[in-house]
């Protein structure tokens, strides 16, 4: 909603009597929210004075604050006919216009106002688009998670990223970063055979294009074809060695298909490129555990417990060791284990879903 | 690994469909599972399957169970009309030339009760005068037919005590306190009725999730040897666990010499009772490590095998469940403990996209090692409009086991269905193990073994102090061991003959833990015949 900003009383230039008793009449009237009656009242003010612009102002809001934005349209054009610097009809017109839907026509109105926000909707409705996300991030700045303002950056945001998906699309339709971009639209859409064949000729046209092959590796790893998703994920390491998530999922698709060697080298890189992701070093206590060097999966899962400490994934590596010590016949510390495993699930966490 | 590689070469028709489909004219039966626009729960679940020489003419005969006539929506009191034949359970009796000849009418078991839906069977001679019993699973009440001994059945459900009620689900005979007569344990999926039933999904309306609905327990009925069984769930413990069971299977994992009950509930822990040998069960799922995945996370536990893959002589479990969801695969450690070993065995690549339900750890190639076929098919009918990387109709998996590792290998079936019930047993007599699969909607799936030049050995046991068909034995070959039921897959029971691959090997050494506590050992047994093996009558 609108918020509707009250105006300065401007100090009236040798208002009459009458003028300044109808003032207000319509000030106190519209405070009771009575603004059929404020509106009558400033209206007398426009007839007694028809060169001041504060009293077209002040009908102009009266309007406004009625609902009747179609109304206050006029009399606040004509204050700012009287009147051209008046900033508060500007802000007052650029809402009646915004209401109305005239965005275009509201912004310039808006952009002599000191309402940020309102000027990066109207700017958004207008289709100017990065305007009005940047208008809308500092609106944001000043109102943190105000939840409209969000919502109105969300729009704006998607409205934009699909405008230059659009634009992508139409201006290079065989493009890969438009195969790239239509693919990423399936997968959104869990379409997979779609979103497969359009990472595919992607690749087949910039076979270097950073994060392609891990995006297509998603995919694979999605409909748990473990073999495709390993080589995706492995050529994505190939061309980003510096890639923590890529290593770390090359590490994952290995594990599921219970290469516990070659998973732990992944994952042990991973974790180097990008220290203490407890997802990554969850994993790389599981592929320890397969590998049956107990010591390096108790230190991982310990690790994963200390940064997470309450988390579902703490409690997978409380599960995770109690299995760890019941193989080793360390009943106690499994019992404690598998107890700390029990508090987090009945803490409400439930476990993760296995990593794709 | 080079016994494995030598064999390959050995053996290039290995790499050929493992079965042939074979076409019965005369199996012309169809699971009629009735699906509704209400996406009544029951409708995704049937049905069973059983492989057993009910006239014991040394023929398998195969019995498999309908589901009914649901209308949409269900009136009340619930009626599934099942006078109309195509609505029946069926018995099929194998004749000389392979073929099969139905005999339901003339076996007595036209009559399936109309207020019952058909889910699964069990099969035991829980009399031990030497002939199969059948014990008819459903939604409703359940049935226990006796076999006369003449061909025909007689429904002695009422006298013997054992209907249950509810939603029961896969059940098994088996002789949990070693007094030589099989008692009965009867899985239940959850309090449900049609009635209480809804649609989930939202815009995709579908089946609903099994926590939608309440849990129930499962039944153990006591035999007490005169015809009639009672039901000692509450006294024994069984019941003192709540649970959505799908599946049973039966094995002594800690060889303390009481058979244990595995339950494999859906979207919830998994179930251990351990036998204490005093007509008593602790669940011990928890603390043993088959309750969760690795991650600890719930599994959506279907059907279920309690069989050594590994040939360490330790029953180990493999549990089928939905994609996502690796099947399960609990390796036995010993000392009462249980890893995970889903990863290692291959099964996370195998199994992640498909929905399990009936399972078997069977030798298909006779080498040695238990392979493991699963059929498989979403529980949603409409799944492919939610995920199209799932699917409702599927071919059944097929992994052989190349030294305890799975490796996908072709089962024969070239056209995708909604697999369920699967029962395992050699049907044409050749050494060879063969597979008959139930389909929703459709036939069932015979899948005949082409065999190879491995050598085999079939044990029949014959019990005299234990129970007259020995379940319950843990047998080993030739290092290899299994562990005599029934019992196992889901909602199916295969041949109670024990099959075992013995690769190269001509003779084989066998040694026998009979339930009673007897145990035997023949020396130089020679390979590919069926030998029955007697329990010494004393101690």
């Amino acid at each position: 909603m609108i918020t509707i900003v009250a105006i300065l009383f401007f100090l009236w230039q040798s208002p009459s009597p009458e003028v300044l008793q109808h003032m207000r009449a319509g000030a106190e009237a519209e405070k009771a929210g009575h603004f059929d009656a404020a509106i009558v009242e400033f209206q007398k003010v426009t007839e007694l004075a028809p060169t001041e612009a504060t009293g077209f102002a002040r009908l102009g809001q009266a309007y406004l604050e009625k609902g009747d934005y179609g109304r206050a349209i006029p009399p606040l054009q004509h204050a700012l006919k009287l009147d051209p610097d008046m900033a508060a009809a500007h802000q007052l017109l650029g809402y009646a216009l915004l209401s109305q839907g005239y965005p275009a026509q509201a912004v310039p109105h808006l952009e002599k106002s000191d309402d940020v926000a309102a000027l990066g909707i109207a700017q958004m409705e207008a289709g100017k688009l990065p305007d009005a996300v940047a208008h809308l991030v500092t609106a944001l700045a000043n109102r943190p998670n105000d939840p409209d303002l969000l919502y109105y950056l969300g729009r704006a945001s998607g409205l934009l990223s699909k405008q230059a998906m659009d634009n992508l699309i139409a201006t290079y339709p065989d493009s890969a970063r438009t195969h790239q971009a239509m693919a990423e639209n399936y997968y959104v859409l869990r379409q997979m055979p779609q979103a497969q064949k359009e990472f595919k000729e992607a690749i087949r046209l910039r076979p270097d294009l950073p994060k392609i092959h891990l995006e297509l590796g998603l995919v694979y790893a999605g409909a748990s074809q473990w073999p495709q998703a390993e080589a995706a994920f492995r050529t994505e390491t190939e061309l980003q060695p510096g890639d923590a998530e890529a290593a770390y999922r090359l590490g994952n698709a290995l594990l599921q298909q219970g290469k516990a060697k070659e998973a732990r080298v992944e994952l042990t890189r991973s974790d180097k490129l990008l220290p203490d992701m407890p997802e990554t070093l969850y994993s790389l206590g599981k592929a320890a555990a397969l590998e049956g060097d107990n010591a390096a999966a108790e230190k991982a899962w310990k690790k994963v417990i200390e940064l997470e400490k309450e988390s579902s994934l703490a409690g997978q590596a409380h599960f995770g060791l109690a299995g760890l010590y019941r193989k080793q016949g360390k009943t106690a510390e499994a019992e404690r284990e598998m107890g700390e495993f029990k508090r987090l699930q009945a803490a409400g966490t439930p476990p993760l879903a296995p990593q794709q | 690994m080079l016994k494995k590689a030598l064999m390959i070469l050995l053996l290039p028709g290995l790499a050929a469909p493992v079965f042939e489909v074979k076409l019965q004219p005369n199996l012309d039966f169809i699971l009629r599972n009735s699906p509704t626009p209400q996406k009544y729960l029951i409708e995704t679940m049937p049905g069973g399957v059983a492989l057993l020489d009910y006239n014991n003419d040394g023929l398998l005969d195969i019995f498999v169970v309908n589901g009914g006539r649901v209308t949409s929506p269900m009136r009340i009191p619930e009626n599934f009309d099942r006078s109309n034949p195509s609505y029946w359970n069926r018995l099929y009796r194998q004749n000389k030339d392979g073929s099969f000849t139905d005999v339901t009418k003339e076996a007595g078991l036209a009559s399936a009760g109309n207020g019952n839906y058909g889910m699964g069977v069990a099969i035991g001679d829980y009399d031990n005068d030497g002939y199969p019993d059948i014990y008819v699973t459903n939604y409703g009440k359940n049935t226990l037919y006796h076999n006369n001994g003449d061909g025909t059945f007689t429904d002695v459900t009422e006298r013997a005590g054992v209907a249950a009620g509810g939603w029961s689900e896969s059940a098994g005979f088996v002789d949990y306190d070693n007094d030589g007569k099989l008692d009965l344990f009867v899985t239940r999926y959850m309090e449900w009725d049609t009635k209480r039933s809804k649609t989930c999904g939202g815009e995709w309306h579908t089946y609903c999730p099994p926590e939608e609905f309440p849990a129930t327990t499962n039944i153990l009925y006591h035999n007490r040897g005169d015809g009639t069984f009672e039901d000692v769930s509450q006294r024994s413990g069984i019941a003192a666990k709540k649970g959505r069971a799908l599946g049973v299977a039966f094995a002594d994992y800690d060889d303390d010499g009481f058979t244990d009950i595995f339950v494999a509930n859906d979207g919830m822990q998994q179930f251990l009772f351990h036998n204490n040998g005093d007509g008593t069960f602790t669940e011990v799922g928890m603390s043993a490590g088959v309750a969760l995945s690795e991650d600890g996370r719930r599994l959506s536990g279907m059907g279920a095998v309690f069989q050594d893959y590994d040939n360490d002589g330790r029953p180990d479990i493999i549990v089928t469940e939905l994609p996502r969801e690796i099947y399960g695969v609990y390796h036995n450690d010993g000392k009462g403990s249980f890893s995970y070993r889903s990863l290692q065995t291959g099964l996370g690549v195998l199994s992640s996209g498909s929905s399990g339900w009936g399972v078997g750890l069977e030798d298909f190639d006779n080498d040695g090692w238990k392979d493991l076929f699963v059929a498989q098919g979403h529980v949603l009918d409409n799944v492919e409009t939610i995920d199209p990387s799932l699917h409702y109709k599927e071919l059944p998996l097929l992994a052989m086991n190349n030294q305890g590792r799975f490796e996908r290998a072709d089962p024969g079936l070239t056209t995708p269905v909604a697999g369920r019930g699967a029962a395992f047993g050699d049907l044409n007599n050749d050494g060879w193990q063969d597979v008959v699969m139930t389909v929703l909607g459709g036939p069932p799936q015979v899948l005949i073994n082409r065999g190879g030049k491995q050598h085999w050995l079939v044990i029949k046991l014959r019990g005299t102090r234990s129970n007259r068909d020995g379940l319950g034995a843990r047998v080993r070959v030739n290092g290899q061991t299994r562990f005599a039921t029934t019992s196992g897959s889901y909602l199916s029971a295969s041949d109670k003959r024990l099959h075992f691959g013995l690769g190269a090997a001509e003779t084989a050494k066998v040694e026998i833990d009979w339930p009673s506590g007897k145990r035997q050992t023949l020396s130089d047994v020679r390979a590919d015949q069926f030998l029955e093996v007697v329990e010494p009558e004393k101690p």
